[in-house]
């Protein structure tokens, strides 16, 4: 009796051994296949991200003799009586409270228009698309062309008696014009995911609706909005995250001053000049840079947990 | 089988690690290079950026001859495209920082006081001849106890440049004084065209600000708000927003005022030096003249712009990069970079050589340099002129009072400076 116990509990444990040497194996394999990825993600995401919250709390010099002086939350505190880092707040703030709702009705209009089964579709399809594949530089480089006080936008208004502006230059248009640029590159984008889903919306929804008698813009609003409300919910996400991040076209806009008169400085372009243009001043950046990041995670929690609610209703 | 890929791996990890640890060696700067070329010469990088085939053209030429004479030294010149002080300053950081390199006057102060630079005063020796260049060029390359860190390669000024035809049409003289340009600007002014194209930065309106009392930066903080400098200033701003005879490009759909001018849309504009081959090659039907700045109360005043070469503190072949720079700073050299007019030679024995006083269109502006006033003024200079410039443009286009401008800029500047 005892014995065959002994037996069965060494078998149980020499067993068991086995298990843990597969399982180590797997994990060793596991991960050593995953090496390289896991090296790359360290080295060029997770350290960098993780080395900036750490100068954050420094004042950081690096040219010259590499100084870091512990300042604690200094850096923080700083950005509360920047006027200027309000300002581009603010600058910001409105771009995304403009910019992303109207993109994404934009995107959604074009997707149904194009879902509508109207002649030519795959022409327009790729004519609406191709603004998406231009480079965001050299886009801007063109609506600035375009923007220009003899240029094209303006001979048109001019030719329609319509009023013409300064888009460049006048401090309370530019971030309009950066505005409208963006949304023409962009909403193609979001367009093409919504035409995806659309696909996937059940046509015998519609056919209901149709026998009880409802109109085009009745199944619009309450067939194809409330079935692509998780598609809109990621839209949304992808747009705050994309607009907070405004950076290239501002820069190029300004010459990578923000000008005029700060109408163009968004926080990126700050960041950039705290830690490219100014010495001294990269703790500083990476504390905005931070916010920043904070900022869009509450954005993208906020719009995950409102659009929940709107589910539950 | 598998104890083997064990070996591997692991040997590939350590490569990784190893290859991500070195080179990241913050302080060793080698200059990019090993210093020495597989035929014992020594090599010496020369970094800088190049606004022309012609400018290119001209520094390879001087790379040539000297290289003709100092067989032994090899010099591997890079252009830095776009971003130089970004990119530069990245590769100083880096360790990766070039031997010699252009560097602007406006930068000069600040790079000084973080030691990066090297001081040249050890070096220069009698038959180099420091004191023949302009001194007000030289000043902004030096520290408080007049250790030099940079010698100018050349420099530009501002010069008032016309439409000729437009001032023969109007019957208007060429204006010598403030007064008088503010009269032409109004009888110039038509429908298409301004009398006066302004570009409303610090860089090119800074004289004007001091031209009164007052002191644009003081102790290295920014002083532009101060009652002094806004007299100054109104004028200008006056200019455009009630008698309407001046404009800033971007009001007009130009990029500078020198387009402004060879467009037709401005009839006086005050640019300077690098204007003259641009008008040249872009506008060449129109007549232009050029003059000396008006004076205020018979005070000249314009602005200049100096650029130098300097030395890495890290460079590991000082004695060859002092060679260069002495051979590109030195008389022979300035001679070549500058007689095609490019740029305006620094040294005023070279000025007098290739006769430049004499020159119609260069003349009024190698007049300039002795009073000039060069751009650069400590090294807060760029977070100050960068929030002048915001809040000046709001003023020039009429939307803030120009005292209210300039007191919102002064305070942001300076808050940003004492943090």
């Amino acid at each position: 009796m005892e014995r065959a116990e002994a037996g069965s509990y060494s078998k149980a444990n020499s067993k068991k051994k086995r298990n843990y040497t597969r399982l180590l194996r797997n994990i060793i394999q596991g991960y050593g296949f995953m090496l390289p990825t896991i090296l790359v993600l360290l080295v060029f995401i997770l350290g960098p991200v993780l080395y900036a919250v750490f100068l954050s709390f420094f004042d950081v010099t690096l040219l010259g003799s590499t100084v870091l002086d512990y300042t604690g939350v200094d850096n923080y505190l700083r950005i509360m009586d920047d006027s200027r880092a309000k300002r581009a707040l603010l600058n910001t703030a409105l771009y995304v409270g403009i910019v992303v709702p109207v993109q994404t009705f934009l995107a959604l209009f074009l997707a149904s228009t194009l879902n509508a089964g109207l002649k030519g579709e795959k022409i327009f399809r790729i004519i609406y698309f191709l603004p998406t594949l231009t480079s965001s530089a050299v886009l801007t480089l063109i609506f600035m062309w375009m923007y220009n006080q003899n240029g094209l936008i303006n001979n048109v208004l001019d030719k329609l008696n319509m009023p013409t502006y300064n888009w460049i230059g006048d401090p309370n248009i530019a971030l309009y014009s950066i505005m409208i640029m963006n949304i023409w590159a962009t909403a193609p984008l979001f367009m093409v995911i919504y035409l995806a889903a659309l696909q996937g919306v059940p046509k015998n929804l519609y056919e209901a609706a149709e026998l009880d008698g409802a109109n085009v813009l009745q199944r619009f609003w309450h067939i194809t909005v409330p079935q692509l409300r998780p598609i809109t919910s990621f839209v949304v996400i992808m747009g705050l995250i994309g607009t907070f991040q405004l950076f290239d076209q501002s820069y190029i806009f300004s010459g990578g001053s923000g000008g005029p008169s700060n109408s163009t400085l968004t926080v990126v372009l700050l960041i950039y000049q705290y830690a490219f243009k100014s010495l001294g001043t990269m703790g500083y950046a990476t504390a905005i840079a931070f916010m920043l990041a904070l900022i869009i995670l509450i954005a993208s929690i906020l719009q995950r947990v409102l659009s929940k609610e709107e589910q539950f209703n | 089988m598998k104890s083997k890929w064990w070996i591997i791996s692991a040997l590939l990890t350590f490569t990784l690690l190893a290859s991500g640890c070195s080179g990241n060696d913050g302080t060793s700067g080698d200059g990019g290079s090993d210093g020495e070329t597989e035929d014992g010469k020594t090599e010496v990088t020369l970094a800088g950026w190049s606004s022309s085939p012609e400018e290119e053209k001209l520094l390879q030429q001087q790379l040539d001859d000297f290289e003709e004479e100092h067989p032994d030294i090899t010099v591997k010149h890079e252009v830095i495209a776009d971003q130089y002080m970004d990119v530069l300053k990245t590769r100083l950081v880096g360790g990766e920082g070039p031997d010699v390199f252009y560097l602007d006057a406006v930068e000069a102060p600040a790079l000084i006081e973080t030691g990066v630079l090297e001081p040249l005063n050890s070096y220069v020796e009698d038959d180099f001849d420091a004191e023949d260049f302009e001194e007000n060029l030289i000043d902004p390359f030096k520290d408080e106890e007049d250790e030099v860190y940079g010698f100018p390669k050349g420099y530009s000024t501002l010069g008032l440049f016309y439409n000729k035809e437009m001032l023969d049409e109007a019957g208007v003289e060429v204006p010598t004084n403030w007064e008088e340009l503010e009269e032409a600007a109004k009888e110039l002014t038509t429908e298409d065209t301004v009398g006066l194209g302004v570009s409303p930065e610090m860089a090119r309106n800074q004289f004007i600000g001091e031209s009164g009392s007052g002191d644009m930066v003081t102790e290295g903080e920014a002083n532009f708000g101060s009652q002094e400098v806004i007299d100054a200033l109104q004028p200008l701003v006056d200019l455009r927003n009630e008698d309407e005879a001046a404009a800033a490009p971007s009001e007009m759909g130009s990029e500078s005022t020198g387009e402004m001018l060879g467009q037709g849309r401005a009839a006086m504009v005050m640019e300077g030096n690098w204007n003259v081959p641009y008008l040249n090659e872009t506008f060449p039907d129109m007549e232009y003249g050029v003059a000396e700045v008006p004076t205020f109360d018979d005070t000249e005043a314009t602005m200049a712009y100096t650029v130098s070469y300097v030395m890495n503190q890290a460079s590991e072949q000082k004695e060859a990069s002092w060679e260069l720079i002495s051979y590109l700073t030195g008389k022979e050299g300035m001679k070549t970079w500058t007689e095609s007019g490019l740029e305006l030679p620094a040294r005023q024995s070279v000025a007098e050589e290739l006769g430049y006083e004499e020159d119609e269109v260069r003349g009024p502006l190698v007049e300039g340099a002795e009073y000039a006033t060069a751009w650069s003024d400590g090294p807060n200079l760029p977070t100050i002129y960068n929030n002048f410039d915001n809040e000046f443009l709001s003023a020039f286009l009429g939307e803030k009072s120009l005292e209210d401008a300039l007191e919102t800029g002064e305070e942001v500047a300076n808050d940003e400076i004492s943090d």
